[in-house]
């Protein structure tokens, strides 16, 4: 699983040390996963009863497919050990930057073998990432140009924009990103009211007027008790996780989360294990082993389990199995951290997400953390839940203590836009097409073949490419024909699972979806990348 | 080449064994004396985790709320409705109330909306970030700089995209918090050493110096890093940067310096702590600054050799999996710069 691969990258979490161990864990899983015992297949529908079934989709990877994908890594690695001898021997010139002259006999700051996937295969594909834009996020983006050099290495500016680019990217689901409008508009005022800077931590006198009335409104929204925002949702996991457990205690993690909830737990010190993504039967097992024989070694009782998932996966499209999460919660006494980034305010029929989406209380989720980069069009994160949670972490959370708080026109963005969605018809018009919109274009992909993974609620609509070469060809092509799109490869996914993502904007029209879709057809033919069976 | 058959058996044997040491589960207390169903069950019913949080009460016994500012806080705040002069703000260049700053947000917030909507790596690196970052680079006087959309997650990032298991941190003993966040993160060997004591630091060296001498093939993939504050968050004294700067030369140790306080406060031009003691910023492996407190935005950067800072452009947490800094805060960080040049 991804957590797992994460882990062996910068290193294991449960106490097996060493790197060799989790490097040998991570091939013998992904033997396992490939070979043995298919992981996903096909549709998995379990028996829940209240307003949405738990439904998602995980086709499984064709097996010639999956051989053609290795050996396409393989022959990028022969030729990326060739490459490097003859860059060690002077016969192709290096373009990488060097180590100062006056610190050659320091001890190297990279080891070679880390950055071999740097320089022989991502950079044969660097031109499809961090690609600069020049205008808003929204539904359409200008891209300023580059040009690359041959080998991949660098680029220069061609001085050109390309106007008018269909953005699939961005994550703009309620489509918030506008530089007109009431949003716009409230941003600038709050700018001539107090500024952009506050240069203070919420504890000291960055606890502005506005802070306060956000945090009543997210509440009020929400339907909890209170809530408590940060600058940053990045940091709002990775800082407050610590405030929550610590030694003694144990998480048990979704092995998809993502990177700033896989630091939080690192940073607690808690014991952390993992389960496969959204499979409520190994969770149980997991859950079942924890509070039957505690603490390895010690064997005293955990001092508390938390459960840690998101609502909706942004690398799978899946949504978490909410239903199921809080039946064994309730089982074992454990409590939830449920991150909502993705799923606020773009699941459910009123855009509260997913705990909406299942017809689910927001009180029965002890921890609900999100984000307002996304739906909001803004920057920053919260967590909501009881008033005792939430004044404990505004005294001891880190995030609060230390960091400074939020800008005032980020603040009053997420105002307004909140405003919006909750009360007026415009919101309710644009989470409808939002939806809409996700249907169209899921149920189109599926029926042009591709492999589609997730749910078929989800927003975030990954595609399947598998082979790393096709990943670039995919993205080019689409921005030939007017499309910007988001590809994925290793190690944001398993290493032969690389995929393109589309982020489905309320803010798209039906003909801009399904002029894309004609595209990706036309390309996955070219590509042959139709590989479903379904169909 | 002759050996006795015993050996050849003994060694099959053995490659057996570990075959099956890789192979089987590990042995477990628990596989030897199973628990019943029921066992189990009773087990479960009987234990009571600890609360989540302690009780509101209790939370509310030990802290204040928070105090509510109105309005703009700049030189003049209002604090829980007290007019009062502000002695509190790290606004240091008086930069919250700046027309000029507001006018550029401003003028951003109409061509780019608010939010990025993206993290760098997906439609998030707007050209604003670009043009920041060239700023930022050109002003402190080195070859390149990244930013970040937190100022916290900056340093806590940067760290451990360097330093890793095995690798030795030499930190101050009085360092900020978010330098002690990324230390952690980065499960480095940490050695700290007294506040601002150079007689310390260079000891705790020069031990490290004689344990390399006795094992010279792991000292020589063993980074050693020092990571010091320009003006301490906690103190508030300044490091003492020529004597870092020799021991780095002396002992083969990298030196991280965060200048978050310092930046746009030492030196003839705000440069920070290598210019005030005019050393050249090259000789500093990588500079961290906020953007948060003489640039009144929000964000913080890290520069300092190309060599050294992309790499952070690859495995910078809080850089690849967070969304960008929203563009008007870089907006207003490129004036805010614009301004220290000019006035
Ligand atoms: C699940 C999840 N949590 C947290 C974050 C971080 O949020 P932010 O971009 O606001 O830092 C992301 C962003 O990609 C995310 O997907």
């Amino acid at each position: 699983a991804r957590l797992n691969r994460i882990h062996s990258i910068f290193g294991t979490v449960d106490g097996l040390s060493g790197r060799f161990v989790s490097v040998f864990n991570y091939f013998k899983s992904l033997f396992y996963s490939k070979f043995m015992k298919p992981l996903r297949n096909g549709n998995v529908i379990h028996d829940e009863p209240p307003r949405k079934r738990f439904q998602e989709d995980f086709e499984s990877t064709p097996l010639y497919i999956a051989v053609v994908t290795y050996i396409n890594y393989g022959i990028m690695i022969v030729f990326g050990f060739l490459r490097d001898f003859l860059r060690r021997h002077g016969f192709e010139k290096t373009h990488a930057s060097t180590e100062a002259n006056d610190m050659k006999d320091f001890v190297p700051l990279y080891a070679s073998f880390e950055s071999f996937y740097t320089r022989n295969i991502y950079n044969r594909i660097q031109d499809v990432f961090n690609r600069p834009i020049c205008s808003v996020p929204g539904p359409v983006i200008d891209i300023v140009e580059r040009q690359f050099s041959k080998s991949g290495w660098m680029f220069k500016y061609t001085g050109k924009v390309l106007k008018n680019v269909v953005n699939l990217g961005s994550y703009n689901y309620l489509g918030f990103a506008e530089n007109d409008g009431p949003c716009a508009e409230a941003s600038i005022e709050s700018i001539e009211k107090y500024g952009v800077g506050v240069c203070s931590s919420r504890k000291e006198m960055g606890n502005l007027d506005i802070h306060v009335k956000l945090e009543q409104k997210m509440a009020e929204y929400l339907d909890v008790e209170a809530c408590l925002t940060f600058g940053m949702g990045f940091a709002t996991n990775s800082m407050n996780i610590p405030c929550l457990v610590s030694k003694g205690c144990l998480i048990i993690s979704d092995g998809l989360n993502h990177a700033s909830l896989v630091l939080g737990c690192r940073l607690s010190g808690a014991q952390i294990r993992v389960f496969k993504h959204n499979d409520m039967k190994d969770l149980e097992s997991k859950l079942r082993d924890a509070v039957v024989y505690g603490q390895p070694r010690t064997h005293r009782p955990w001092k508390k389990i938390l459960i840690i998932v998101e609502g909706v996966y942004s690398m799978e499209g899946s949504i978490v199995n909410l239903p199921g999460i809080l039946e064994l919660k309730k089982k074992y006494k454990a409590y939830v951290f449920l991150d909502e980034a993705h799923s606020i305010g773009a699941l459910g029929s009123r855009g509260r997400g997913v705990t909406e989406y299942f017809g689910i209380h927001p009180r029965e989720v002890d921890i609900m953390m999100g984000t307002f980069t996304k739906s909001f069009g803004a920057a920053g994160g919260y967590i909501a839940g009881s008033r005792a949670l939430v004044e404990h972490l505004r005294y001891h959370s880190h995030s609060a203590c230390y960091a400074t708080s939020m800008s005032p026109p980020v603040c009053e963005q997420i105002i307004t836009s909140l405003h919006i969605i909750s009360s007026t018809d415009e919101g309710k018009r644009r989470i409808k097409q939002l939806a809409d919109n996700c249907r169209m274009f899921r149920q189109g992909l599926k029926k042009l073949g591709n492999i589609v993974y997730g749910n078929d609620d989800s927003p975030v609509v990954p595609a399947m490419i598998y082979a790393p070469t096709k990943l670039g060809a995919f993205s080019r092509e689409m921005l030939k024909r007017g499309f910007g799109v988001v590809v994925v490869g290793f190690p944001a996914t398993p290493i032969a699972e690389s995929r393109v993502r589309f982020c489905i904007s309320a803010a798209l029209t039906e003909q801009q979806l399904q002029d894309a879709l004609d595209a990706i057809s036309d390309i996955s033919d070219l590509l042959q990348m139709k590989y479903s069976k379904k169909k | 080449f002759q050996a006795p058959l015993y050996h050849y058996i003994v060694e099959g044997l053995l490659v057996v064994w570990i075959i099956r040491l890789l192979f089987f589960k590990s042995y477990k207390i628990h596989d030897k004396v199973p628990l019943t169903t029921k066992e189990k069950d009773e087990l479960i019913e009987d234990w009571e985790p600890e609360p989540l949080v302690p009780p509101l009460e209790e939370t509310r016994a030990v802290s204040k709320p928070y105090r509510v500012v109105s309005g703009q806080p700049g030189k003049e705040i209002v604090v829980d409705g007290y007019k009062c002069k502000n002695f509190a703000s790290l606004n240091f260049l008086g930069f919250v109330e700046n027309e000029r700053i507001s006018k550029a947000a401003t003028e951003c917030v109409s061509k780019y909306g608010v939010g990025s909507c993206g993290p760098r790596g997906f439609y998030g690196s707007f050209d604003v970030h670009l043009e920041l970052e060239k700023r930022i680079a050109k002003f402190t006087g080195t070859e390149c700089a990244i930013i970040y959309s937190y100022g916290f997650a900056t340093i806590a990032s940067a760290i451990p995209s360097y330093s890793k298991r095995g690798d030795i941190l030499y930190v101050d003993e009085a360092c900020c918090f978010a330098i002690q966040k990324g230390v952690q993160a980065s499960r480095s060997n940490v050695v700290y050493f007294k506040h601002n004591d150079m007689e310390d630091l260079e000891s705790k060296l020069r031990h490290q110096e004689m344990l390399d001498k006795k094992d010279v093939k792991k000292s020589s993939v063993t980074r050693k890093f020092m990571v010091v504050e320009g003006i301490y968050m906690n103190t508030g004294e300044i490091c003492d940067l020529p004597r870092l700067v020799d021991l780095k030369y002396k002992y083969k140790v990298r030196l991280f310096v965060e200048e978050s306080l310092s930046f746009g406060v030492l030196g003839q031009h705000g440069r920070g702590v290598t210019e005030h003691y005019n050393i050249p910023v090259e000789k500093v492996d990588m500079m961290c600054g906020s953007m948060e407190y003489s640039l009144a935005s929000t964000g913080g950067f890290c520069c300092g050799r190309e060599y050294v800072i992309d790499h952070q452009r690859l495995t910078g947490l809080g850089y690849v999996f967070s969304a960008s800094l929203p563009p008007l805060l870089a907006c207003a960080a490129i004036e805010a710069i614009d301004i220290m040049e000019e006035e």
